[in-house]
Order: structure tokens, then sequence, then C-alpha cells
């Protein structure tokens, strides 16, 4: 299976497919994505979020993704939660519903959690209404 | 629309945009009704965990678990610009067990008519050397301040005044027979301290070299004086110094009634008037005067700092007025008010001068009770709550009868910090909601499984 415009947000082996995916995979989907390695950088960044917050994916890559690139998200509804989950060596596949700021706007989104034990990568998720 | 563009105004407007992301503080544009029209995502960082409902649409809302006097405040502000706070603490937990930021710093900026604008910061490490630098400049003022008049006191082991000398009269108005032999308690206003409290002063002086407290002084024909006390142990003479050397003992060897300290009234009465305001400003609740948060968290702080010391009792009451949003919503928000004031006021008239009586959100409050074990903090909960039952507040010649619901739960070991304490107040404070209200119901563990 590939990744397309059409897949879930809440599809359940996602991050298997994430993993195997190419950019132009994840640039296909419906909802922002954004991959950062065990440092916090940003090392995956698709184009639905590219548009949303409205920066090149050239400006946020190697970026610290909860100092640089989203501030908003370092308390410990998600920092620590993905902070938590590659310390204990455990699965996080969790949605919550937050608030980002896009543009200075406050725009309510769905984010998912995700990190696989021994992934290099974890991703955000997010999902406008 | 497209952001690959190369074109200067659109990376000049990514490159704000960015600039606006990772600033490191907190900024919110609002509406006069606290409506939030925009914010960086540092701000969100801070409030997010604060939101009740999951979102970001109002600030004084998002805040009001924190800073209930907010919308008040911004709504008295009658300039048509100009700063309507600036840098005020606000309190988020007791203590660091729950992580994240404990105190975040906001000042406000009225923009015009209906634009206000919110600066937020996380000071939390600011704040804890900020307490730790106070403590020195009460030692520092207590030296240097200009003295116009003091009164030094020799007290003996157990805190009684060991002797008498011109300079307490000259103070206090007492002569030697009224006041030699006395607990130097006789110098406070009923209420403003405990005995616990008393002897902690004692001990505190004796492990840090000085013990120093600001309050209501009472002279001997009953009138009170704003006073500062120092109290430090005197030396030993050099052969006490050697004989409590030789027995191994920790304690100074000086008989029950011998003068074992040194204590040092100030009448600061006038120094106090300036620094008045400046702490009224940033300790107490703009609405109703009580203590706010910071206050309320410093005090809890203290007290369990000198529990560890000192075993005793501290009891925390948390109170709630009961269906208050209909209150609001039948007779309008300033009539609200009026009941939150009206609550403060009977709860000054039933607690201590010691307790530290705090608004702690919008219509909740609470009260420490140092040295009270539950029998009595129940007594005091049940007569607060009959009070409130029987006297109903006052708003432009109406009367608007109302109830409050009442928590109480007491500190135990089983406790490490206070927001355990703070919680199982709160769990009682629910559990006399669900009652029905107008009642007060104590904290009780939860029923385990033993064999």
């Amino acid at each position: 299976m590939t990744l397309h415009a059409e897949i879930p947000f809440d599809q359940t082996d996602l991050a298997t497919l994430l993993e195997h995916g190419d950019a132009a995979a994840l640039d296909a989907l419906g909802f922002g994505v954004i991959g950062f390695d065990q440092d916090g950088q940003v090392k995956r960044y698709n184009s639905f979020e590219s548009q949303a917050a409205g920066l090149r994916a050239e400006r946020v890559l190697d970026q610290d993704l909860f100092l640089a690139v989203a501030p908003c998200m370092n308390n410990f509804m998600v920092a620590q939660r993905f902070a938590d989950a590659r310390a204990d060596g455990t699965a996080l596949d969790d949605i919550i519903n937050y608030v980002l700021t896009l543009r200075m706007r406050p725009t309510k989104v769905r984010l998912r959690l995700l990190y696989q034990p021994g992934a290099t990568l974890a991703y955000v998720l997010v999902q406008r209404p | 629309m497209s952001i690959a563009n190369d074109h200067p105004d659109a990376q000049e407007y990514e490159a704000l945009l960015q600039f606006l992301y990772m600033a490191p503080v907190g900024l919110v544009q609002l509406a006069a009704d606290g409506a939030i029209q925009m914010l960086n995502p540092l701000s969100a960082q801070l409030l997010m965990p604060l939101s009740r409902d999951g979102g970001l649409t109002n600030l004084f809302e998002a805040l009001e678990p924190v800073a209930p006097d907010l919308r008040l405040l911004c709504a008295n502000f009658a300039e048509p610009q100009g700063q309507v706070c600036d840098a005020i603490r606000l309190y988020l937990h007791a203590d660091d067990k729950s992580g994240g930021p404990q105190v975040m710093s906001l000042s406000m900026l009225k923009l015009g008519a209906d634009r206000l604008m919110a600066v937020l910061t996380d000071v939390t490490v600011q704040d804890r050397r900020e307490r730790q630098l106070r403590k020195t400049d009460a030692w520092l003022n207590a030296i240097m301040t200009n003295i116009t008049d003091y009164a030094l006191v020799s007290l003996d082991r157990q805190g009684r005044v060991e002797s008498w000398n011109e300079s307490i009269e000259r103070v206090t108005g007492y002569d030697s027979a009224a006041i030699k032999g006395q607990h130097y308690a006789r110098f406070y206003p009923d209420g403003a301290t405990t005995e616990a409290q008393q002897l902690d002063r004692l001990r505190e002086a004796d492990e840090n070299g000085w013990t120093l407290d600001e309050g209501p002084r009472l002279r001997a024909d009953g009138s009170q004086f704003w006073g500062s006390a120092m109290i430090s142990p005197l030396p030993l003479r050099s052969d006490e110094a050697a004989s409590a050397g030789a027995c191994a003992s920790t304690q100074p060897v000086v008989a029950d009634d011998e003068a074992a300290y040194c204590m040092i009234i100030r009448d600061i009465s006038d120094k106090r008037d300036i620094s008045e305001d400046l702490r009224k400003a940033s300790y107490s609740d703009h609405l109703t005067g009580l203590s706010n948060r910071r206050a309320f968290f410093e005090a809890a702080d203290l007290e369990l700092k000198r529990r560890k010391k000192a075993a005793r009792p501290v009891a925390l009451i948390a109170i709630d007025a009961d269906h208050f949003k209909a209150i609001n919503d039948r007779h309008g928000h300033p009539a609200g008010d009026a009941v939150l004031a009206h609550l403060a006021q009977t709860m000054r008239s039933v607690c201590r001068q010691v307790d530290v009586l705090a608004r702690i959100g919008g219509e909740e409050f609470a009260v420490i009770l140092p040295s009270v074990a539950l029998d009595d903090a129940l007594a005091i909960a049940e007569r607060l709550r009959a009070e409130v039952a029987s006297t109903p507040a006052m708003y432009e010649q109406q009367s608007i009868a109302y109830s409050i619901s009442i928590g109480v739960a007491v500190m135990d070991d089983a406790l490490d910090g206070f927001d355990g304490l703070i919680k199982r107040a709160d769990e009682a404070l629910y559990a006399a909601k669900r009652r029905g209200r107008n009642q007060v119901a104590v904290w009780q563990p939860p029923v385990t499984e033993q064999a």
C-alpha cells in the first residue's frame, strides 16, 4: 500500500507507511507530517504542513522542533510524551486535541503523536478540522 | 496560496512568520472582552496546559484559574491606552512535581478601546531566585533601615520575657510587673500567632542565628502598631560553652529562666505605609483584598517547611460559592463580585489572623489553618458555612442569598507536597457539591480491599 491523499489521519499502520514513504509520498497526504530525530531536529516536513504554517521546508529542516519550529508543543502535553516514550522505549500512538498558532491565528487541530521503539524518527501529524 | 515564491515580499513575510514562531516570549493580541485574535507559539505552549476545554479562544477564560481578577483589572482600566499591569506573577502549581513552568509573568498593555496586548513569560527559575534574595533583603532592612525607636527584650529558653528595661516601656507601654515572665506572644494581637509558631521562631533562631518577622504588634493599652521583630540566640559565656561541648549536647546549657535570646522590636509603622501599596499589589487579590495565589503558595511552602522541622497539624479548607454562574447570570457580574467580596469578609470574621485566606480561582477560595487539627478545622468550616447561609450579600439595596460548599483536608506524612493537600481538599469539596451543596465534607481516603 502506498501513501495518497485519501489515507485517513487515524489509520493504524501509519507509522510504518511513513517510515517507508519518500518525500513525494508524504506530500500527497491530506494532513501535516513532521518527522524528527532523537535530538529533536526536524528531518521530514511535508507540503501540507508547510502550507499551513507558511514556512518552506528548507527553513525548518534540521531545526529543533520544540525550540525553533513549534515551541507551542514544548510542554508536558506533547514534547514530554515523546521524551518519555524514547526514554522508556515504549510505543506512542495517541491523538489529542490541541491549538496551534498557524500564522499566529489560534487554530484547533488534532495531533497524532507517533513513536515506535527503535525507529529513527518520531512523528507529529497535524489534522485541521 | 502558494508559498514557494521567490518574490522578495514573500520571503520577508516568511522570515517574519518564523521570527514570531521562534520568539522566546509569549505574545497575545486580544479584544476588550478577552477574545484571542492572534498569538504566537510560546503563548500556546504556556496557555494550553491551563485550558479547560482544550481550546484557546479567550485569554481571560484561559487564565481564570490562575488570575481570576484579570478581566476586572482590564475592565477597570479607564485610560484610552497604557499599561494595565506590569509583570504580575501567576502561580500555576504549589510545587514542582507537576513539571513545566510553575510561575508565569504577565504584562498587559491597552492599545485602544478594543485591543489589548499580553506578554507572557515563564519565570519559574527567576521567581525561586528572588525568594531567596527577599529573605536576605528583610535581614538587611532590619539592620540598615533608619531606626527611630526600638525595644530590646531578653527572652528565656521558653520565650518568656526575662528582664524589663525602659526601651520596652517606650515602644510597648508595658511596665516591669506587667510583662516580666510573660511569653513574648503578649506583644502579638489575639490570633496573630500560635504557640507552635512561636517555638518555631526560637528554633529557627537557634539554627540560623536569627529569625525575623513583620506584622501587627500590640501595646499594653491594646492599641496596635506595625512592628518588625528579630530574635537571635545570645552567645554562651565561655564557661558555659565549654561545659556544653563537654556533655556533647547541641543544646546550650542554660537554665530555663535565664536569658537565652535577644529580641529587638521596632515600630516601623511609617515605613510600612510606603511599602504596603506595593506589597498589596503583588500579594493580594484585586477584588477581595485576600491573599492571591502567589501569597497563598508562598505561605503554604513556609508552613510545610516548618511542619517538616517540627510535626504539627496543618489543615486546608477549600471553599466554592454554589451556583455562582447562576448568580452572575441573574444579577450581573458586579453583583457577583459583591457576593465574592461578601464571602471574603465573612471568611475574615470567622478565621484567625494567623490563618492564610486566599482567593485561588474565580469563585474558589482556600484557607490554610496552621496548627489546627481535623476536628477544629471542621468546626471552623461549619461556622463559615452557617454564617454565609444566614447572611445574604447586599448589592444596590438588593439582598442576594447564596451558599458555599467546603472541603476539608489535613496534611499527613503520606503527602509530600502542597499540591497533594490541595487535591484532597478539592476532592472533599466535590463530595460536598455532589451531596447537594451548602455543606462541609472531609476528605476520605479511597476504600482499599484488605485481607
